[in-house]
């Protein structure tokens, strides 16, 4: 049947079932399967205030989900999000540190652009190995998370310490309010704005660009492409600077706005959160906006479970693992079911 | 084997109908194929044959209908059924794991594979299964070193360790050279001697002539006329009957002279080439390094003027792909020079030398010819879009239009520009290749087995588009293991023989002179 349906209602199908798999596990685990799903959707939207502290993280997601998308869609699996995430945050402290003092109107847009050259940079090394020397870029992306993850520690807890922290969590000083764009709570219209010029340009980009159409040429055939005279290096490392800029962009982003400073190991899951958003919605920018606003749902929402349910935060891991095994599955069994379902409609 | 009676039909199928979608597949078929005997089942591409197959193979799942094999009533669309009452289907292309020894890909084929087992033993039990074959096929093998008509024997092999006593074969000569044809026929009326009823699914009249025993005609989803006798019909009243009375009137006078008994085609008098003529493509002593798996060129020269259709003979492994590789430039060379259309091109990528007027249509058109997961217009636009800057404005709306009235002038047939690729006919996927490479600003084409498996329909239409591309001043290098198809559109012939180019045919060409001079003989 349409394509264009089958885009909506998969992921809505993996949802469901993802849903329907976690209730059975909460259900033998001892816990009220129905309380649960109540307390994860008022927390998630139906309670006040809660679709803005959803929005929260589903901003963020977006963005760097959208990189994520352009980049798996060209055929590179970087699943090196995590990392850029956070050399974006570290490329911004420092142009903060170094321009201490000069207008907030300056600062700001330099130091987000800082945060996506260094986003692109760090992925830029994966994608130039993969691209010279065929190294698999799930491997090396994969591992220069960590090596982010360890830059992140040595900046936060050496050079840019801040020395009058509590010294529970080594981060670099509070930003001045000035240079703030949201506050802890990580809405504002900048913030929307951003996140809103992201997505049309990310649509624009696949949609409506040769790109973006070369792009999912050379992710579904590269041989393909290549006897049609296609340089699949350029879109290769086109494709790693634009997922690596937009989630610098988000570290960045997270500087400026909620956080207001970076902090060893924040956010930890927030790159490998983006790779599941992006595959839920098959890489299209529309589909991602929806998925990434489920996937900021379900997190803020596993803030108030331990409170409502006496479950554990750890439960919404279980359902993002769910989704995730759905997701794989699908690529073999879920798109023939669904599509044979569809194309035979009188079996 | 199952108990067997020889008045009931080995396989009778009562009002068959399958549709895909919109588009009906089978109506309405009624067959009854007697036991034993080899019976084609023939017709053009998106004539229902490989449905048929599948459908008896119980892979498809018929609307309507109802399926007897052996006299016993089976349940449709369920593979254990139809296997249990020994049908086994041979697919077109084979799903052999690579990694695999040939021992271990039979027992696992074969439903085996859970639990322990002795190598030895392993190689021992199908070893004797192959030898009772008459397969000269070590089993300590692996499946991806074997060439392709071993590969398909070991199918072939698979299907039979169970009690099979129907095998269904789509296609099989299609990825075959003219001498894995032979012994591929060899085989099937080897097991045809033993009792197998096989149904072969097939579409080259001359093939069919050579091998089977009775023919059943399918067009447009429809039976048109069979179980046939051969002696009961002939080539000259098949061939209308597969394409029909409106095609054939305009392929008749090819049709006629594919099939005639004699072996020296001349219809083409010596061309007389002005020497004063442009080249097309000049391949100047041009050498590759060897490599594990490509066969290396060995100083290599080939001019093609513009306006000549060169054809470039070679059973395959003889450095054909090296070739194409060598001209799409994804291959390095070691020595010599190429030019395009009178410009240097040697350290030219294949961008650049699309710009100058290459255009390739490469051999296998599901692999490298298209993206079959992408959609029709992207498909057709990838050419266009692959040697302009990297980031480009597009309007997918007008490519789409522009893609429609490309479709409409080519004869593809389709439902919409959005869906894939892979929704397409054989022949439909290569007349999208066609109307993708063959623009005005096309200069020299290389074709390499452009009409492999195509119907006669499909193969005339490639035919006359290189023809009607030479007559607009292309070059057209034509690689192709098929010498029907050499002889009928080259204007001259070179035979290729491990990387090198041995001899010069020219018209009236001679089959038994250019098959000994394939093989590397003299004379």
């Amino acid at each position: 049947m349409n394509e264009k349906i089958e885009i909506i209602i998969r992921p809505l199908a993996f949802i469901l079932l993802a849903t329907i798999l976690c209730g059975i596990i909460f259900e033998i685990a001892g816990f009220s399967a129905i309380l649960m799903f109540n307390s994860i959707l008022d927390g998630a939207f139906l309670g006040s205030r809660s679709l803005e502290k959803s929005l929260r993280w589903a901003l963020p997601l977006f963005i760097t989900a959208v990189g994520v998308g352009i980049s798996f869609r060209c055929g590179f699996f970087n699943i090196g999000a995590q990392g850029q995430f956070y050399m974006g945050s570290v490329c911004a402290v420092y142009v903060t540190e170094y321009m201490s003092g000069v207008n907030a109107v300056i600062v700001i847009p330099l130091g987000m652009i800082a945060g996506m050259t260094g986003g692109a940079l760090w992925s830029l090394w994966p994608g130039y190995l993969k691209i010279r020397y065929g190294v698999d870029e799930v491997i090396t992306t994969l591992m220069s998370n960590f090596i982010a993850g360890l830059i992140l520690v040595y900046v936060t807890s050496g050079p840019l310490k801040d020395q009058s922290g509590s010294g529970q969590q080594a981060s670099t000083k509070i930003l001045p309010s000035e240079l703030r764009i949201s506050d802890a709570s990580g809405v504002s219209l900048t913030i929307i704005l951003i996140t809103i010029g992201v997505g049309i340009t990310g649509w624009l980009l696949v949609n409506r660009t040769s790109f973006g159409t070369l792009s999912s040429l050379a992710g579904r055939n590269p041989t393909m492409l290549k006897y049609q005279g296609g340089k699949i290096w350029q879109l290769g490392l086109a494709s790693f600077i634009i997922s690596g800029m937009l989630a610098g962009l988000s570290g960045s982003i997270e500087l400026f706005g909620p956080s207001g400073r970076v902090v060893s190991g924040f956010l930890p899951t927030h790159g490998f959160t983006a790779i599941l958003v992006a595959l839920v919605a098959s890489y299209a920018v529309i589909g991602t906006a929806f998925s990434a606003l489920f996937f900021g749902g379900l997190f803020s929402a596993a803030l108030f479970l331990p409170i409502f349910t006496g479950l554990p935060t750890s439960a919404i891991d279980l359902f993002n693992a769910i989704i995730a095994l759905l997701i794989t599955a699908r690529i073999t069994l879920g798109t023939n079911f669904l599509r044979n379902r569809w194309s035979h409609p009188h079996d | 084997m199952t108990e067997v009676r020889k008045d009931i039909p080995a396989i009778s199928c009562r009002d068959v109908s399958v549709s895909f979608g919109e588009v009906s597949a089978l109506s309405d078929i009624s067959i009854d194929l007697p036991l034993g005997g080899i019976h084609a089942v023939v017709g053009q591409n998106g004539a229902g044959k490989t449905t048929f197959a599948r459908v008896v193979a119980g892979i498809v799942k018929p609307d309507s209908g109802s399926l007897l094999i052996n006299g016993k009533k089976i349940v449709l669309g369920n593979v254990a059924s139809s296997r249990s009452t020994g049908i086994e289907l041979v697919h077109q292309s084979f799903a052999l794991p690579p990694s695999f020894t040939v021992a271990e890909a039979l027992e696992y084929g074969s439903g085996g594979g859970v639990g322990f087992f002795k190598k030895g033993d392993l190689n021992n039990r199908w070893r004797r299964h192959l030898e009772a074959l008459e397969m000269d096929i070590d089993p300590r093998h692996l499946i991806q070193d074997l060439p392709i008509e071993l590969q398909q024997a070991v199918e072939i092999a698979r299907a039979l360790s169970s009690n099979a006593n129907i095998l269904i074969l789509d296609e099989p000569t299609a990825v075959l050279s003219p001498s894995g044809i032979a012994g591929l026929f060899k085989r099937l009326r080897r097991l045809r001697d033993t009792g197998v009823t096989i149904v072969l699914v097939l579409h080259k009249i001359r093939e069919i002539w050579e091998i089977a025993d009775s023919i059943t005609v399918l067009r447009k989803g429809k039976l048109i006329d069979g179980p046939m006798e051969l002696g009961r019909t002939k080539p000259e009243s098949l061939t209308p009957m597969i394409m029909g009375a409106k095609d054939f009137k305009e392929n008749i006078s090819r049709i006629s002279d594919e099939n005639s008994d004699n072996k020296v085609l001349d219809q083409k008098s010596i061309s007389t080439l002005p020497k004063n003529k442009k080249h097309a493509l000049e391949i100047d002593g041009v050498s590759t390094e060897t490599t594990d798996h490509e066969v290396s060129l060995e100083n290599m020269s080939i001019k093609v003027y513009q306006d000549e259709i060169v054809g470039l003979a070679d059973v395959e492994g003889n450095g054909q792909v090296t070739l194409l590789r060598v001209l799409a430039g994804l291959s390095d060379i070691s020595k010599g020079k190429i030019k395009i259309c009178g410009q240097e091109a040697t350290h030219l990528n294949l961008s650049k030398r699309r710009l100058l007027g290459l255009r390739i249509i490469p051999f296998d058109r599901n692999m490298e010819g298209l993206s079959l997961t992408s959609e029709l217009w992207e498909n057709w636009v990838a050419s266009e879009l692959a040697v302009t800057p990297l980031i480009r404005w597009i309007n997918p709306m007008k490519i789409k239009e522009r893609c429609k009235i490309s479709m409409s002038e080519w004869d593809v047939a389709y439902n919409s520009p959005e869906q894939k690729a892979s929704d397409l006919s054989g022949g439909n996927c290569q007349k999208l290749i066609l109307s993708r490479e063959l623009n005005d600003e096309a200069g020299m084409i290389v074709a390499a087995q452009p009409t492999r498996g195509l119907d006669i329909g499909a193969t005339n239409f490639v035919w006359t588009t290189l023809e009607n591309a030479r007559s607009r001043g292309c070059g057209v290098l034509l690689l192709s293991s098929d010498l029907d198809e050499l002889f009928k559109i080259s204007d001259r012939i070179l035979v290729m023989l491990s990387g090198s180019i041995i001899r010069e045919l020219n018209p009236p060409y001679d089959l038994e002179k250019a098959g000994r001079a394939m093989v590397g003989e003299s004379g």
